[in-house]
């Protein structure tokens, strides 16, 4: 992986009402969505957001209904124009494109998965495959084996000649991941795709977008409301209120620093057992003193806690590559298992 | 009497009533007999206010001579509709030309060709569009039972007519519903005139067009039955556009297909149920407008019909009243078979 932008938003705001310019002078100064709403009857969809996108990476947006994902996410490929503000795909500013190169932007380097499949019910699986590229006029015999591969590679062999209404939601959703993949496209953006799944399959699609995402790195920004679903696949996490980015970045610091109340009830349900590793909560630097074992830094504390058999006096060596990388106090793993606000309420009472 | 003289006197406008000449000019009949019974009711010197005529035109005109009577009004209309007719016809005349050539090629076509030719042909159409065995069989017995009564002719004739006038209808009818999805304003132009169309009475549309054209042209009846017909083919398309799924448009948008490639790939296809419901409506009012249009020469089992209530010839008017309903039945039952065929490929959700 490395660690180059992809796309950069800057200073971008989207308000939606008959004359955005007008309000927008009135967000900048200040003006909040539901002030907003009341004085302007304009809706503030999004609100001075920068996020930078990382290429090979998962970035994950994440925000309650109505906090502007959606919004944001069609920015990317100009589904939505902005109020003002830029977007830079590559470095360069894909709000002053013309339709032709916009077209081919979203033909060859971007494609989307939808929430709700959106695949076309009058085609086959097949046809919904390969859509990407018969919109680019390559004939079927041509992307025929593109489609097919891909539609194997999701776990759909044999599906090619049925359509949409004839698979499950699941199965629909692996067609439109398939569809994305085979526009063989570096960037995927992906609306809360996983959303309308039951939970068991929505995490047979979140393993299969790892073991994807592990062979392809591509680019990917996936959108959802469900914060298990953003630790599992978010490298970096943005997270978003009332169409304004409240924090931003590795999933494991906004879990153990929350900046805003929003977040920390957010993060408050979570099992941090399960979440949390041992990188980021370890002390740096050559363990000194007894060491009780050796642990890697991408364990998670449960397995930690497992390991030690609960007893509290344990000390073990984080190991990274083979290098040791700093070491792990069972004390500490205790403190990072509560939640900042709970531990709050407690001092309070 | 002039019951509004005295509002006129009171007026002062008497000289300017006068001014018109009404006074000198010779008396109409109508105004002879209400003087001579004004003088034998004699003594009231005018009705009661029971008897107060409402302020027609004909009631002003009465008692001032430069108001006009509504019969000048009518007058007016016809003066005015040919005076424009001449002009009128230069423009439209050769537009709709091909209308009467088309009526008159279908009508000889379809009542030349030998039965044993026309019906087998008329059948293999049926099982080209509607798939179905019964549906085949019940036209074959219905022609039959038509051809059997010497209906076959008639039946024929309406038969072309049908043919022609909703093939014109869809031709222009789809393409128009078309624009009509994609802007608004045209739909908000268009739609009133569909209302006016479908809400006025067949025969008050007949009236400019036997201005227009003389009763031996085809294009007369032509231009009628598509005027009444075309409206379902227009709406439903309009309507079955905006009705697909907003979320096939996102996608198809997303991987940037172009407004043709979406409106061919995507839209047409995904309406095709509901413009296909249009098609069967308009058919079902060609023939609804084809056996008005007997009134003006065209030819069918709606002469037929008509002679039964001119000369009360009861029997003959039922016969031919039951060959349309057959014919009725015959082309909707086509239609709907078509149309659940397209359905089916498409059942989808
Ligand atoms: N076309 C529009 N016109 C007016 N307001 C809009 C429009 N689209 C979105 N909004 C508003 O912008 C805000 C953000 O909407 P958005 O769809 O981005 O939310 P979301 O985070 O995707 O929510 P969800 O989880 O429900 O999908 C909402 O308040 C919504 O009402
Ligand atoms: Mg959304």
């Amino acid at each position: 992986m490395n660690d180059q932008v992809k796309i950069s938003i800057r200073n971008l705001y989207k308000i939606f009402g008959d004359t955005p310019q007008a309000a927008l002078a009135d967000v900048r100064a200040g003006m909040g969505k539901p002030e907003l709403l009341e004085k302007r009857n304009h809706v503030l969809g999004l609100s001075d957001i920068n996020v930078e996108i990382r290429t090979g990476r998962i970035t994950v947006i994440m925000g309650l209904s109505g906090s502007g994902k959606s919004t944001l996410i069609r920015h990317l490929n100009r589904l939505i124009e902005p109020t003002a503000g830029e977007v830079l795909v590559d470095g360069e500013n894909i709000l002053t494109w013309d339709e032709t190169r916009l077209r081919r932007l979203r033909r060859e380097t971007m494609s989307m998965v939808f929430q709700k499949f959106a695949l076309l019910p009058h085609r086959t699986v097949l046809e919904n495959a390969g859509m990407a590229l018969a919109t680019r006029g390559i004939s079927r015999k041509e992307f025929e084996a593109d489609a097919n591969r891909w539609l194997d590679r999701v776990g759909l062999e044999g599906y090619g000649g049925h359509y949409p209404h004839q698979l499950s939601g699941g199965m629909q959703q692996r067609v439109g991941i398939a569809r994305a993949l085979t526009s063989n496209s570096g960037i995927m953006l992906m609306d809360e795709a996983f959303s309308a799944l039951d939970p068991l399959i929505r995490t047979d699609m979140q393993d299969l977008l790892i073991e994807l995402q592990a062979e392809l790195h591509k680019t990917i920004v996936f959108i959802t409301h469900d914060l298990d679903e953003a630790l599992k696949l978010a490298d970096h996490l943005v997270i978003l209120k009332d169409g304004a980015v409240i924090q931003q970045g590795e999933p494991q610091q906004i879990l153990l620093e929350p900046a805003d109340p929003y977040i920390e009830d957010f993060v408050s349900d979570i099992n941090r057992a399960r979440v949390l590793r041992a990188r980021s909560i370890m002390e740096e630097g050559p363990a000194e003193g007894e060491i009780s074992g050796e642990i890697d830094h991408n364990d998670n504390l449960e397995s930690v806690i497992a390991m030690a058999e609960g007893a509290l006096d344990r000390r073990y060596r984080v190991m990274r590559d083979g290098e040791a990388v700093g070491s792990l106090e069972m004390p500490a793993i205790m403190r990072a298992l509560v939640p900042r606000q709970a531990s709050r309420k407690t001092a309070r009472n | 009497m002039a019951i509004y003289d005295s509002v006129f006197d009171s007026l002062g406008l008497r000289e300017w009533c006068d001014g018109g000449g009404s006074g000198e000019g010779p008396m109409s009949m109508a105004e002879l007999l209400a003087r001579s019974r004004g003088e034998s009711g004699g003594g009231t010197g005018g009705a009661s206010l029971w008897d107060l005529p409402f302020p027609s035109l004909d009631a002003l005109h009465d008692a001032c001579g430069v108001i006009p009577e509504s019969r000048d009004l009518t007058l007016g209309l016809e003066r005015g509709f040919l005076s424009m007719r001449d002009a009128l016809r230069v423009v439209i005349d050769p537009v709709t030309q091909p209308l009467s050539w088309m009526l008159r090629e279908s009508l000889a076509v379809m009542t030349n060709t030998p039965w044993w030719i026309m019906i087998p042909l008329l059948l293999a159409v049926t099982w080209l569009v509607s798939k179905s065995w019964r549906v085949v069989v019940f036209v074959a017995i219905s022609l039959a039972l038509l051809a059997f009564v010497d209906h076959y002719n008639a039946a024929m004739q309406t038969l072309a007519i049908i043919f022609v006038c909703a093939f014109i209808c869809v031709l222009f009818g789809v393409p128009i519903g078309i624009a009509m999805s994609r802007s608004d304003r045209l739909q908000r132009i268009v739609i009133p005139i569909l209302d006016m169309l479908q809400t006025l009475p067949p025969f008050v549309y007949l009236i400019p067009l036997i201005f227009l054209f003389s009763v031996t042209e085809p294009k007369l009846y032509g231009i009628a039955i598509i005027l009444y017909a075309i409206v379902p083919v227009i709406r439903l398309t309009d309507l079955g556009i905006r009705l697909v799924d907003k979320d096939v448009i996102e996608a198809a948008d997303a991987f940037g297909m172009t407004n043709r490639q979406k409106l061919f790939g995507v839209q047409i296809p995904l309406a095709l149920p509901n413009i296909m419901a249009g098609v069967n409506q308009t058919i079902m009012m060609s023939l609804a407008m084809v056996v008005i249009a007997s009134l003006v020469s065209a030819p069918g089992l709606g002469v037929l019909v008509l002679r039964g209530i001119r000369s009360l010839e009861l029997g003959v008017g039922l016969v031919a009243g039951f060959g349309i309903v057959l014919l009725a039945i015959m082309l909707d039952r086509v239609t709907k078979a078509s149309l659940a065929r397209i359905d089916a490929s498409q059942a989808r959700r």
